[in-house]
């Protein structure tokens, strides 16, 4: 058995990097703090034409009929590039079920997040319940705005119209919460990878008494405990994929576990890159911010890593 | 219409590069589009667009085999490539690199249009365009920042330091174009999967019948030695006891700036 991702599939992950390098740099996401809708337009138009939004939806609609094993790797992408973007609802749940087209977005609301980012600007709400999931224009729903830690996420408490019935059963409802789960602890580890990579850099570049401060032991060992933290985090991630993608029935005990350990790792990223960073890390103006508290409003979202801890211990025990 | 792009396989820019023993660049890893050649491949794809039909074929010179950038070009919507790949091609000069390129071109065959960049990102003499319309008997049209064709003709607009100059010549001809003369597309997931199956001529140096005009044995130049650009010389440092400003608009007059 190959565990390995494909050539194509690493060429698909390539062009969504290049693609939001270029559409997506902290500039993007910094004006979406400020923006009408939190969102970074060009970058999302750029992802549905490039075809990377209908990576699972079905080839009789146009799309491309592929697994969670290709999405999460576009998922982590967006994560690296902080992609102030609804991209995880709408690639991993929506759009397989053929609920969204090309540049249309839309916007999940699960019991396990206290509320919905950038529910005011999507085309579609989807609610999972315990009797399944209800699909709503996105346009018939009543919205409380809340203040988030990260300023791109416009948080909403949703609500949809009354005597509205599930259109799909409550086993969907569970593939969706994975979907949404796996997808965005993909996202946390593209977040703790970037956090990483910038702290290193800064840490070769920074000196203090005379010398880098990357020579110093106490910086290595923040750097190195995160690195440690991220790399056992990611083959989970990817392990709950293929599961998923295989359609085993360990899949969400495996998403649970990917999630906990991957919002772990990018809180620690986010940590050791504070803390390393010194006091530039605490200006608002600088980069850093833009990751870290999109590391800690999606380490709260879809469930927190207790939530998930609580989970997987229900389902071993 | 047939237009044929020359496309340069470079060592990814974000990773420091090295030199080898004979001070030229070390190609050995993976090698992806240069840059400035994409916006010669979307021009060559919006221009086939505009005359209603016609493909776009790659040209390529590159060491080990390598497609990689290739695959990038043919996934924006290219159609074919031709990629010369020879270890007698080691240590080739630009004119070296030129005679490849233009037997390239007449392999290619009915070309209208052949566009390049106007250099290349990691070797920078930006003459090969030039060389390899000569070596074709074509007109070449450097620094193109428009381009339109139409009736058999093409006219460009000639980027200068004052602003642009027209130019016209009759097909086929060479042309250069400058960075930013056209957006390049991103690939799409179609034309990635797409581009796997397209096909890549790989021919040789032999194959060409440059068997001995190419590479070290037919290099009319040699990299004697690669020094340090020199570093920057170190300001002078006024401390401002409250005159500061007379040392400034004084250094200001003497650049005559003021």
């Amino acid at each position: 058995m190959r565990f390995a991702f494909t050539t194509e599939q690493l060429e698909l992950r390539d062009a969504v990097r290049d693609l939001l390098r270029r559409e997506c740099a902290p500039e993007a996401v910094r004006a979406a703090w400020t923006n009408d809708t939190g969102r970074a337009p060009k970058a999302w138009a750029a992802l549905a034409e490039m075809g990377a939004l209908a990576v699972m939806a079905p080839e009789a609609t146009g799309g491309f009929g592929l697994t969670e094993v290709d999405a999460i790797l576009i998922a982590e992408a967006a994560g690296y590039a902080a992609l102030p973007e609804p991209i995880v609802d709408t690639m991993l749940i929506a759009a397989p079920w053929g609920l969204v087209q090309h540049a249309q977005s839309a916007v999940v609301v699960v019991p396990e997040s206290p509320c919905t980012a950038w529910a005011d600007s999507a085309d579609v709400v989807l609610t999972l319940a315990a009797d399944g999931v209800r699909t709503v224009p996105a346009s018939d729903c009543s919205l409380v705005a809340h203040t988030s830690v990260d300023g791109a996420r416009r948080l909403f408490d949703v609500s949809i119209p009354a005597g509205c019935e599930p259109q799909r059963p409550v086993a969907d409802a569970a593939v969706a919460f994975r979907r949404g789960v796996l997808g965005t602890a993909a996202q946390l580890v593209g977040l703790a990878e970037r956090m990483l990579t910038m702290t290193v850099d800064y840490a070769k570049e920074r000196e203090q008494f005379g010398v880098k401060i990357g020579t110093f032991q106490a910086v290595k060992h923040h750097l190195a405990n995160a690195r440690t933290k991220l790399e056992f985090a990611r083959p989970l991630v990817y392990r709950a994929a293929a599961t998923m993608a295989a359609g085993d029935r360990s899949a969400g005990l495996h998403a649970s576990m990917a999630k906990a350990q991957a919002g772990d790792a990018a809180r620690i990223a986010a940590r050791a890159a504070l803390q390393c960073h010194g006091a530039i890390g605490y200006t608002t103006e600088y980069d850093l911010h833009l990751f870290m508290k999109r590391t800690w409003a999606l380490d709260a979202s879809w469930g927190d890593p207790a939530w998930h801890r609580r989970f997987v211990g229900a389902q071993i025990l | 219409m047939h237009v044929v792009v020359c496309v340069k396989q470079i060592p990814d820019p974000a990773v420091p590069g090295a030199l080898d023993a004979y001070n030229t660049l070390q190609r050995e890893g993976k090698l992806i589009l240069d840059e400035s050649d994409s916006y010669g491949v979307e021009m060559a794809l919006q221009l086939v667009d505009a005359a209603g039909g016609g493909e776009v074929t790659l040209i390529s010179m590159a060491p080990n085999g390598e497609v990689s950038g290739l695959r990038t070009a043919l996934a924006m919507g290219a159609a074919k490539a031709i990629l010369v790949s020879d270890p007698a091609l080691a240590g080739s000069d630009a004119l070296g690199t030129a005679k490849v390129l233009a037997k390239c071109v007449e392999r290619a065959g009915g070309v209208d249009l052949v566009l390049a960049a106007t250099e290349s990102s990691d070797g920078y003499t930006g003459t090969v365009p030039a060389q390899m319309a000569e070596l074709l008997s074509m007109p070449a049209l450097t620094f193109a920042k428009h381009v339109e064709v139409a009736d058999g003709k093409i006219k460009i607009q000639r980027q200068t330091e004052a602003g642009y100059d027209v130019v016209e010549a009759s097909l086929p001809v060479v042309v250069t174009v400058t960075a930013g003369v056209v957006e390049p597309r991103y690939p799409s997931f179609k034309g990635i999967m797409a581009a796997k199956n397209k096909p890549v001529d790989a021919v040789t140096a032999a194959d060409l019948g440059l068997a001995d005009q190419v590479g070290w044995a037919g290099a009319r130049q040699e990299i004697t030695g690669v020094t340090q650009a020199p570093a920057r010389q170190a300001g002078e440092k006024i401390e401002d006891d409250g005159t500061g400003f007379e040392k400034i608009v004084g250094y200001l007059e003497k650049l005559k700036v003021i």
